[in-house]
């Protein structure tokens, strides 16, 4: 549905965006994650058209950026970053304005207000002008908005920011609704929002791809070796140290506090139980034992601070 | 045209629902009312000249051109500035919708706002009616004189405002624009020689051609300068509006 070649984007002379390609099929939810200043919200505006490309070719709904920029935007809807809205207009106004712009016939228009109305929960505030409306519902109108012609693709710049932790949750349970009928492109740096919401995540930094995949394959592969977290009571520190080194498998061992230790092993055998039996023959109280879990912002923090930015790293 | 009609109607709203609208239109009116009274004082004094009272008001007096000058930067002023500077032209810009569609819907609206100002007005012709005979060929020349340097000077106004996200810089851009516009006749007094250069700037003083109209001559000549040039500067807010995007 989105097919993004070669991009770049140059403001003076430092390239925001540089050199990025990426197919979005049709369906899928597509969450473009990376710290602010990466590059993400020009990727954003190039591919809506409202940015031309220093380089690159777009193509949307098979519809080229180039050719026919107006036939594109019939097919994409944009919540732009921090909503751009008419403060003077009531939001039913404002919708109606958008769905004439936006070209909905207007024997529609009625019902697709109501629709969007509807989905973005707004039935209560309809009337209300929107310049006296919270940040919440502001984000409400916007998407309302985005939706009022029933686009196939979706443009999201941070939909949820801003945003106190219920309206977040309900607006990403509208964005999953979304994903059944809609490609969506959604912009973030919140992570938790992509492994709830995401089919697939695209890590941008510096203007680059730095990672491509789903959170779960992202994940796994930035996992590394297994890790085990080993608590015990009473062990003195030097004791255990001394007792693992005769363990095979274990690669290393890091000593945390409270006698906390954080294992590395390999991927050959699993050891738990072999720790288990040590601590037992050596009469250690063992309080906890987890596998250590790499998370997304791991991943994420990995790929995007300076000396482990290197682009070889996904491979 | 749909689209356009949207925008159109949008803008209306927005003039309509700030208060600076109507700060427009009182002052307009108030400050109208006053060179009327002026004006039919001044005829009434038996040593002046004879001249038809709507004459005068729309041609005769230099306050005619103040008000315009003033006027239409205000009007003119917020119709993209404001857009740029919340970030609504991103949601206009990425809609389908060209360029050109939303300099014109934006332009009509000013010019509807305009010729809103000066509806009012007509009360005047009605007053005059009850004491005196009206000619109303050239009362009606006169409005369309008005409607037509208001055509050029919105036209340049709203070029105006594509240029930058800044409501007061828009508005002082305009004004210079229009002042250097009626400051051509100055010029072309200074040059003495009979160049050609001469005569076409002598074409080109707006104050004779409202004097025309106001006298009931419309002269295709005025006509068409005022609708093309209004139009010259609306295609380069269309490409300002085209170029900046790209930025």
């Amino acid at each position: 549905m989105i097919e993004v070649e070669n991009l770049s984007k140059v403001f003076v002379d430092t390239a925001v965006v540089d050199d990025v390609t990426f197919f979005v099929p049709e369906g899928q939810i597509l969450g473009f994650l990376g710290p602010n200043g990466a590059g993400k919200t020009t990727a954003m505006r190039m591919i809506t058209t409202f940015l031309r490309p220093t380089a690159g070719t777009i193509t949307v709904a098979g519809i080229n950026a180039d050719d026919d920029p107006v036939g594109l935007r019939r097919n994409i809807g944009y919540l732009p970053e921090n909503v751009p809205l008419y403060p003077e207009m009531r939001i039913d106004e404002y919708l109606r304005f958008r769905a004439d712009i936006e070209e909905v016939p207007h024997r529609h228009q009625g019902a697709r207000i109501d629709d969007v109305v509807e989905r973005c929960l707004l039935s209560d505030v309809r009337r209300q002008v929107i310049g006296t409306l919270s940040k919440g519902f502001r984000q409400r109108v916007g998407l309302a908005s985005a939706l009022i012609h029933q686009p196939t693709v979706l443009i999201l710049d941070e939909p949820t920011v801003g945003l106190d932790p219920n309206q977040i949750i309900r607006i990403r349970e509208l964005l999953v609704e979304l994903g059944q009928d809609h490609t969506v492109l959604l912009s973030t740096h919140i992570l938790p929002e992509v492994e709830t919401v995401c089919d697939r995540v695209l890590i941008i930094n510096r203007g680059r791809i730095v990672a491509d995949g789903t959170p779960d394959g992202l994940r796994s592969r930035m996992a590394g070796k297994p890790i085990l977290e080993v608590v015990f009571k009473d062990a003195p520190e030097d004791q255990v140290l001394g007792t693992f080194e005769s363990l095979t498998g274990l690669l290393g061992v890091d000593c945390l506090d409270d006698g906390r230790f954080r294992l590395e092993c390999d991927t050959t055998g699993d050891l738990r139980e072999p720790i288990f039996r040590l601590a037992v023959d050596r009469g250690w109280t063992l309080l906890e034992m987890s596998p250590g879990k790499a998370s997304l912002e791991d991943v994420f923090v990995r790929l995007t601070t300076d000396e482990q930015a290197d682009p070889a790293e996904e491979a | 045209m749909i689209k356009t009609l949207a925008i159109l109607r949008r803008e209306l709203i927005a003039y309509f629902s700030s208060p600076l609208a109507y700060l427009v239109m009182t002052g307009f009116l108030l400050l109208q009312g006053l060179i009327f009274y002026l004006v039919l004082a001044f005829l009434n004094n038996p040593g002046s000249q004879t001249m038809a009272p709507m004459e005068a008001f729309f041609g005769g007096t230099i306050f005619f051109w103040l008000f315009l000058l003033f006027v239409v930067p205000v009007i003119t002023m917020r119709l993209i500035a404001e857009e740029r500077k919340t970030g609504t032209i991103e949601v206009l810009l990425t809609s389908p919708v060209t360029e050109a569609q939303i300099i014109t819907g934006k332009f009509l609206a000013a010019l509807v706002f305009y010729t809103a100002l000066w509806l009012p007005t007509g009360l005047y012709v009605v007053i005059l009616r009850r004491y005196s005979e009206i000619d109303l060929g050239p009362v009606l020349a006169g409005y369309l004189g008005v409607v037509l340097i208001g055509f050029l000077f919105l036209g340049i106004g709203t070029f105006a405002s594509t240029l930058t996200s800044n409501h007061l810089i828009a508005a002082i851009l305009a004004f210079v624009g229009l002042v250097a516009l009626f400051a051509v006749p100055l010029v072309e007094q200074l040059l003495v020689s009979d160049s050609l250069f001469k005569a076409a700037l002598g074409y080109m003083d707006l104050w004779s051609h409202m004097e025309d109209y106001a006298m009931g001559i419309v002269d295709t000549r005025h006509v068409v300068y005022e609708l093309s040039v209004g139009l010259l500067f609306l295609f380069l807010a269309t490409r300002s509006l085209e170029i900046k995007k790209g930025r």
